[in-house]
């Protein structure tokens, strides 16, 4: 990936900075930009964005060959998102459906920030086909996220609650 | 007209009936498993939802989580291509109790016609002819080989759920046939879950010969005219071609109208294709029913200029045929290459990667319907299509000439393709005159 002086340019870390800063100010999820042979494509990784993160993941991907542009994902893989600390175990759903964080419209949710949770608490509904599936969290630790609206449709494989396993 | 639509299958077909959908303004809803996640084909749709992992058991058959993505997705209808729950009468009946329209037969057509002893029984009965064989199932091999003494070996064993030549045995004599007959079984049992088997004369020097049609829900069928499929692989079809070479008019006509009221008799609905054998002399076979779109649409589309996935979009929304028989009319030849990513070499093993370079050919005459791009990787866990070229030109000899020069432009790099074939078959002599029959490529490129 050596470059030419120009290319060099092209690839300055402030200028990076800068389209980052672009793309949160914006709420944008791709920039995609080429000059000559050089190329910088940021992207957002597939997660959700949470209200009051700190941080919006980003994935800059390395300049590409010439030739057709890689296609956009269609949706981004949960396993796209960034790199987690390894105390952190996401909660997926195991079907397509439609999420219910409570039992019922009139309860409060099965878990919010900060609740404990063991391996059998249930976590969530996903209704799939008028079932009403109880969500195991399948591990032990606290809730620290919240990652899907209440009857929010639910893709297999979609990370549903962040858990912290350390405590 | 249906304001949303699921598409249940994937690939080239996938997005052959979300371009349909777009053209009709119609929404899609497209569900993947995770082994096709990213595919781009998938950005086509409105909405695009994964259902499961790779394993198709898991993801594209499981009826409850297809049935699920279309309730999230608030679709009037599934469309389910070819493959997967296509001809799964059961899941056609689920989707409709759930006030889900299936786009294609009705169930008890599918049912009736997917259970090829109740088809063939049809058949006779309407006076379609069927290639002689057991008056429905043979359980033993004592059975199998007193009927195989009736009609005359040789003799096809072959499986009453079957499909694309699974559960298929050519038995030359009584011994064979025991051996055969245990195979059959064996196969038919591990690949459908049902080993019932029933027997047939193999008719020799067959060509593969099937009638498309289209039947509204107001009780009228018409045909499309007919596609040779007699270039084939261990039942596995490589080249099609419209209108079949070297075929009478007579038997033509013939074949489409036995066609046409097997259709009628079993109260089907939708797009459908009756498959026939045709011996040397002319004489045709009723073989089976395929209760779907089959892959090599398009030959039929380029030749009669019918949009069939439209069409069967509109006859599932109720609407009536737009077109009387004697409007469907059938121009040039149209003949159609299925781009695999096998290697040829090693006896068709499927050769999945990720696609470093595509180039794909146009011109004059020239459609290639494919999925696949730059940076796509072919999955171990599907069928290895990745493209359909077709080509249409006034004659057949335009038309091979066509051919010829659209799989040379073609290029594909980081898989291995059928396309060197494909070259070598075009360039044949008994192909260019179109003497061959369903075992050519067989014999003539063993592997």
């Amino acid at each position: 990936m050596t470059g030419s002086p120009s290319n060099q340019d092209f690839f300055d870390v402030r200028k990076i900075r800068r389209l980052v800063d672009l793309m949160n100010e914006r709420d944008l999820t791709e920039i995609d930009l080429r000059q000559g042979e050089a190329r910088i494509r940021i992207r957002r990784a597939g997660e959700p964005a949470m209200a009051g993160a700190a941080r919006t993941p980003l994935a800059a991907s390395p300049p590409a060959a010439p030739g057709p542009p890689p296609a956009k994902e269609a949706l981004p893989a949960p396993t796209a998102a960034p790199p987690m600390e390894d105390y952190i175990v996401l909660v997926k759903s195991p079907m397509v459906g439609t999420f219910y964080a409570a039992s019922d419209p009139d309860s409060p949710p099965y878990v919010s920030i900060g609740d404990p949770v063991g391996p059998e608490t249930v976590v969530c509904i996903v209704e799939a086909m008028k079932v009403f599936n109880q969500i195991p969290a399948e591990v032990s630790g606290t809730i620290v996220a919240v990652l899907v609206e209440n009857g929010e449709p639910v893709e297999y494989g979609r990370p549903l609650f962040k858990v912290d396993t350390r405590k | 007209m249906f304001k949303r639509i699921l598409v249940a299958s994937r690939g080239e077909i996938a997005l052959r009936i979300i371009r349909a959908c777009r053209e009709l303004g119609i929404e899609t809803v497209a569900i993947f498993s995770e082994a096709d996640r990213g595919a781009a084909y998938l950005e086509t749709a409105d909405q695009a939802f994964c259902i499961g992992p790779p394993k198709a058991a898991d993801s594209y058959l499981k009826i409850d989580r297809v049935i699920s993505a279309a309730e999230i997705g608030n679709v009037q209808a599934i469309h389910p291509g070819y493959g997967f729950l296509a001809e799964n009468a059961h899941f056609a009946d689920v989707c409709r109790s759930c006030n889900i329209e299936f786009i294609g037969p009705p169930h008890e057509a599918m049912a009736l016609v997917g259970d090829k002893n109740a088809a063939r029984a049809l058949a006779r009965k309407i006076g379609v002819p069927t290639v002689p064989g057991s008056e429905g199932l043979v359980h033993d091999e004592q059975e199998a080989s007193a009927v195989a003494r009736q009609i005359g070996f040789p003799v096809l064993v072959k499986a009453a759920a079957g499909g694309g030549g699974r559960g298929m045995r050519v038995a030359v004599d009584e011994k064979a046939l025991a051996a055969s007959f245990k195979q059959a079984e064996a196969e038919a049992d591990a690949a459908f879950g049902n080993g019932e088997l029933y027997l047939e004369k193999y008719v020799e020097h067959p060509r593969h010969v099937e009638v498309q049609l289209l039947a509204d829900a107001h009780g009228n069928v018409i045909h499309l005219w007919e596609r040779d499929c007699t270039m084939q692989r261990r039942h596995q079809k490589l080249i099609e071609e419209s209108p079949a070479p070297r075929l009478d008019d007579s038997v033509r006509h013939a074949m489409c109208d036995a066609a046409v009221r097997l259709i009628k008799s079993a109260n089907y609905t939708n797009a459908g294709t009756v498959e026939f054998i045709v011996d040397r002399q002319g004489h045709f076979y009723f073989i089976e029913v395929n209760a779907r779109i089959q892959v090599e649409h398009p030959v039929t589309e380029m030749v009669t200029g019918i949009d069939l996935i439209k069409a069967q979009i509109r006859l599932a929304a109720g609407e009536p045929l737009p077109l009387r028989q004697e409007e469907v009319r059938s121009h040039g030849t149209a003949i159609e290459c299925r781009i695999n990513a096998e290697d040829t070499t090693k006896g068709f093993r499927p050769s999945p990667g990720t696609i470093h370079r595509i180039y794909p050919p146009g011109g004059f005459g020239v459609r290639f319907d494919s999925h696949v791009h730059v940076g796509y990787t072919v999955s171990p866990f599907y069928d290895s299509m990745i493209g359909k070229l077709i080509v249409h030109q006034p004659t057949r000899a335009e038309a091979l000439a066509g051919m010829r020069r659209a799989l040379g432009e073609l290029r594909i790099e980081g898989v291995k393709t059928t396309v060197p074939l494909h070259e070598q078959i075009l360039d044949h002599p008994a192909f260019i005159e179109a003497r061959v029959d369903t075992t050519f490529i067989e014999r003539t490129w063993p592997s």
